[in-house]
């Protein structure tokens, strides 16, 4: 890192005196309200009864809170095993991805082949596709390699998405050239040139990228449905679902379960968020 | 990360030319397009085939040329849901100047920036399923806290989610709300890129906040703010999933009049068993993406700077 | 975008496969393991009661129960029979039957049926139709629904409204809706949405009128099948019912739970979820349809089907015999899940919630009408809601809206 791009931002030119500064937090602090506003909303009403939930006008905090809709999630939802699920094929999934991208985003950005340009191309034009052109297809793969109800099943596909590859090629395309010169001339090959010289050099994006495909893993539900039909390798987002129930709205309960499924998610971004927001920022995502 | 003292172009091109024999490259692509020709190019390749057949819901299509195609332009449905889906991308876009607004605010802070950046990145790693029942909730119309909100200070709510008239609205707004922190990011990593130096000389020049915007950050934010743009049309011409768990109850009469092109695709293919037709909708929809990511780079020229 | 893509794919919600929710596994060695998929919470513990009992008969047969969310079940179902990989028993509905059928999707248990001395007399006659192929029999009814009114005694007692019985006419029906509703305090006479099973289906054949004409074209612009609509769109126009947009927001049975509702005209299905709420109880009546020109009630019923891909026939066909035969029937009915169809049944449910009057779901039998189907009933079904919504809004009268809903049906049919 460059001396200048540690410096905080505050060192940007029209120093923000601190008697300004606060119409600036005024105005993102009644935005983050309206952010966090559904979050807290849900949160009250987890606590609540159904009844309380469906009155109006609505009161902002439950008269008697109740733990129910909790006790009704975990009853109804087998929440761990399920936990479990999510767990591993986000762990095989996030491997997998940065292999793949890592790899492939290397070649895109220093190897020159031929069909290299209209290969990219063509990821890149996987990108518009909507996904849900490619269910079938995958899942009739996927069952003829007799991988249906396991792990693997849940990660695969997630392993191998152009995106990935467009984030490392362009983190890979924004390391001068110069340390690859003097990997060669050290009389390094190209695989160790990639392992022990660029690959060090883009983690930050490795770990962004980690962050994102964890998410999108964790959220997946379309998939985990269709490629687990004997149910003994289901995700949370599909205990979650399935509360969704044919009839009525129990809304306490969905709230509830709706927290309980997303906090792993967000707990560990909490934890994460600052090695998230570095390895985005030095991705080369700005274009 | 040397990413903002990048080398000067010539010499990057050079580079390419670098390097060791053409087999490391195809070596290196290989999984990358193992996986994504067996998964992604073959699927897709079948679908489009089907497109040009009459499917019943099991058993082997017959060939019928572009009769899907033709009975597409001829249905009003169709046209519908192309005009949901447009309404829906106008509105995010909707978000990229707000978004960029607010990345310069959290850009100008002192104290506190990551608390911000956290809360506005909240709705990304919450689960799609979750934040739809949340919504839901607080668009109902009896009981919902929107309109309790808006009564407060004497508005009149409305059916959000129940009323073909809103329903695309209020989705497009938790479509911004969704997608916000990622906007954030992006523009965020941008403006990080931004050279201090330059507003230290205008602020010299005696140039205030508002003008630095215009004339320095908007500018050499351009490039950032055009990828999160495609990207935003793209996502948003996709966009599925919130009418999917928003609308679909079993009485909800907003749904006929807010399906989006996606949305019509799944319920022709896996509801209504005509995946040939559904495979039609899908390719026209991957049409108008691509000729909307080519013209979106085509105008580019005209007000993204590159240094 | 592949954030966006995943997300699009993730609230799908499973849009597909929860169905194959049974691929049709060997288990090991010489077990035998068959998948169950269902779509209700509800019944589940009686489903399971089932595979139990039969396992017990079976002693190498494992039946494993599934239950998918109902928006996902059909599109699970379809990939997973197009896949190969479809559960080897499942719930089928009569107007998804036709494609499923047609498509040689489902195992014939004719034969089996045969074998086993199976009394086809013994299920009501009007869902058999439901099902009816010819020659061959994709499975046999598990359960059946008709059609009553659902009231609330406490909110007809603060109107001082006499409660319904089995004399109400549509005009004693409407008198009451009015005099029930209370604007002030957020109740509504009765719950009128665009409800074919339990709402505008039945009152078309109570007028005398049909959805679907013994020519097999559409017949729902007849000046009685219109007098049916606007049996139901009359209600909307003077204020007795919660507006469209309001029972899309919030559920007719649960405003009816809620207590925001004095009537709700619909199946016997809800009984076990309005019983199970000890608050509502008490106060919960039922009572025939009203009649109008006659009586009707749309009757359905769910038939357990398999899946011609099984890899174990044999078994599902005996356990397709089994799950719907009468001690699993009875299990059903005592479980208060839904109304067996096996004769002779039907008591067990009755008996499992003696504070309710459910014998008049039993009675409607005598006057139930198929629910009617034809060519691709998912199709224009669909269409419902776009054609006669401006009915029920106000916008068109109802001979409008059913002139050209019933243009669309002949459109679809025609296809």
């Amino acid at each position: 890192m460059t001396e200048s791009a540690l410096r905080p931002r505050k060192a940007n030119g029209a120093k923000p005196s601190h008697r300004g500064e606060w119409v600036l937090h005024l105005a993102l602090t009644v935005t983050a309200v309206l952010m966090v506003a559904p979050f807290a909303w849900q949160l009250v009403t987890a606590f609540k009864t159904t009844g309380e939930a469906s009155q109006s006008p609505p009161t902002l905090w439950p008269a008697e809170p109740t733990g129910d809709a909790f006790a009704t999630f975990f009853d109804s939802v087998p929440v761990w095993s399920q936990f479990t699920v999510s767990a591993s094929a986000l762990a095989l999934r996030v491997l997998g991805q940065l292999a793949v991208a890592a790899l492939a985003g290397y070649a895109f950005a220093r190897l020159r082949f031929p069909g290299r340009t209209l290969l990219f191309g063509l990821f890149i034009a996987m990108l518009m596709v909507p996904s849900q052109l490619f269910l079938i297809g995958q899942f009739e793969l996927i069952r003829d390699l007799e991988l249906l109800d396991t792990i693997p099943a849940l990660a695969i596909p997630g392993m191998f998405s152009a995106f990935g590859i467009f984030l490392m090629r362009q983190a890979f395309m924004s390391i001068p050239t110069a340390y690859e010169e003097a990997a060669r001339l050290d009389g390094a090959g190209p695989l160790r040139t990639f392992w022990s010289v660029m690959l060090p050099m883009v983690k930050p994006t490795l770990g962004a990228l980690a962050v994102l495909t964890s998410l999108y893993s964790w959220n997946d539900l379309l998939w985990p449905l269709i490629v687990s039909p004997r149910g003994d390798n289901r995700p949370l987002t599909v205990g979650l679902a399935g509360l969704q129930g044919q009839y009525g709205t129990d809304y306490p309960t969905l709230m509830a379960g709706a927290l309980v499924a997303s906090l792993p998610l967000i707990v560990i971004f909490l934890v994460l968020q600052r090695q998230f927001f570095n390895g985005i920022a030095s991705s080369g995502l700005k274009g | 990360m040397t990413a903002r003292t990048a080398p000067p172009p010539a010499r990057r091109r050079r580079a390419g030319g670098l390097g060791p024999s053409p087999w490391w490259g195809y070596a290196m692509i290989a999984p990358a397009f193992i996986g994504l020709a067996a998964l992604y190019l073959w699927p897709f390749l079948k679908t489009f085939a089907k497109s040009f057949m009459d499917t019943p819901a099991f058993g082997p299509g017959t060939w019928t040329g572009l009769d899907n195609y033709t009975d597409l332009l001829g249905d009003g449905d169709f046209w519908q849901a192309f005009g949901n889906s447009g309404i829906y991308t106008a509105i995010l876009l909707l978000g990229v100047p707000i978004a960029t607004v607010l990345a310069a605010l959290i850009q100008q802070i002192s104290r506190g920036r990551a608390v911000y950046r956290v809360l506005y990145f909240l709705p990304v790693v919450t689960l799609p399923v979750a934040i739809s029942m949340v919504w839901r909730f607080i668009y109902n119309g009896d009981f919902g806290l929107l309109n309790w909100v808006l009564s407060l200070f004497g508005v009149q709510g409305q059916y959000w989610v129940a009323d073909d008239a809103y329903a695309i609205y209020a989705i497009g707004v938790v479509g911004i709300w969704m997608s916000l922190g990622v906007n954030l990011i992006i523009l965020g990593a941008g403006l990080q890129s931004i050279p201090p130096e330059l507003y230290e000389a205008s602020s010299m020049d005696g140039a205030g906040r508002v003008r630095q915007f215009f004339k320095i950050t908007l500018p050499l934010l351009s490039p950032s703010v055009f990828l999160v743009t495609v990207l935003t049309v793209i996502s948003a011409l996709q966009m599925f999933d919130l009418v999917f768990v928003m609308l679909r109850s079993v009485d909800n009469t907003a749904l006929d009049g807010s399906k989006t092109i996606v949305y019509l695709f799944y319920e022709k293919a896996f509801v209504q068993f005509d995946q040939g037709y559904g495979a039609a909708i899908a390719v026209v929809l991957l049409l108008v993406i691509m000729l909307a990511t080519v013209l979106q780079f085509r105008l580019q020229r005209r007000w993204v700077f590159y240094d | 975008m592949r954030h966006s893509k995943r997300r699009s794919a993730a609230a799908a919600v499973a849009a597909t496969a929860l169905v194959l929710a049974g691929c049709s596994g060997g288990g090991d060695g010489d077990e035998v393991t068959l998948t169950y998929a269902t779509w209700s919470d509800d019944q589940k513990p009686a489903m399971e009661a089932i595979a139990e009992a039969f396992e017990a008969d079976h002693p190498d047969v494992d039946v494993e129960v599934q239950v998918l969310p109902w928006p996902e079940y059909w599109s699970t179902l379809q990939v997973g029979a197009a896949g190969r990989t479809a559960p080897d028993a499942f719930w089928m509905l009569a107007d998804q039957f036709p494609a499923y059928a047609e498509g040689g999707q489902l195992l014939d248990i004719a034969d089996a049926v045969a074998d086993a001395d199976v009394d086809l007399s013994a299920y009501p006659e009007s869902v058999m139709d439901l099902y009816d192929t010819g020659d061959a029999l994709y499975g046999l009814p598990k359960d059946f629904d008709t059609n009553a009114v659902w009231f609330n005694k406490a909110l007809f007692d603060a109107a001082g409204v006499a409660y319904p019985d089995d004399t109400w006419t549509w005009e004693d029906a409407r008198a009451a809706a009015q005099e029930l509703t209370d604007a002030d305090a957020g109740v509504w006479g009765i719950a009128a949405p665009i409800d074919r099973q339990g709402g505008y289906y039945n009152s078309i054949y109570q007028a005398g009128g049909q959805v679907i004409g013994d020519d097999g074209k559409a017949a729902i612009d007849t000046p009685e099948a219109v007098a049916g609509i606007e049996f139901w769109t009359r209600m909307q126009a003077d204020g007795s019912s919660p507006t469209l947009q309001q029972l899309s927001d919030t559920e007719a049975v649960q405003m009816f739970m809620d207590g925001k509702v004095a009537m709700y005209f619909s199946g016997s299905f809800w009984a076990q979820r309005l019983y199970g709420d000890e608050a509502l109880r008490p106060n919960v009546g039922v009572a025939p349809l009203p009649m109008g020109e006659q009586r009707a009630s749309m009757i359905s019923g769910i038939l357990n089907a398999g899946y011609a891909g099984s890899e174990h026939p044999e078994e599902l066909a005996e356990f397709l015999i089994f799950a719907s035969g009468e001690e699993a029937a009875r299990l059903q009915g005592e479980s208060g899940a839904v109304l067996p169809a096996y004769d002779g049944t039907q008591q067990t449910w009755l008996d499992a919630m003696p504070e309710f009057d459910l014998q008049v779901f039993v009675d409607a039998v005598e006057y139930s009408v198929p629910l009617p189907i034809a060519g691709n009933a998912a199709e224009w079904t669909g269409l419902e809601t776009e054609y006669l919504a401006p009915a029920w809004n106000g916008e068109q009268t109802a001979a409008e809206a059913a002139a050209a809903y019933n243009a669309a049906i002949d459109e679809v049919l025609a296809e």
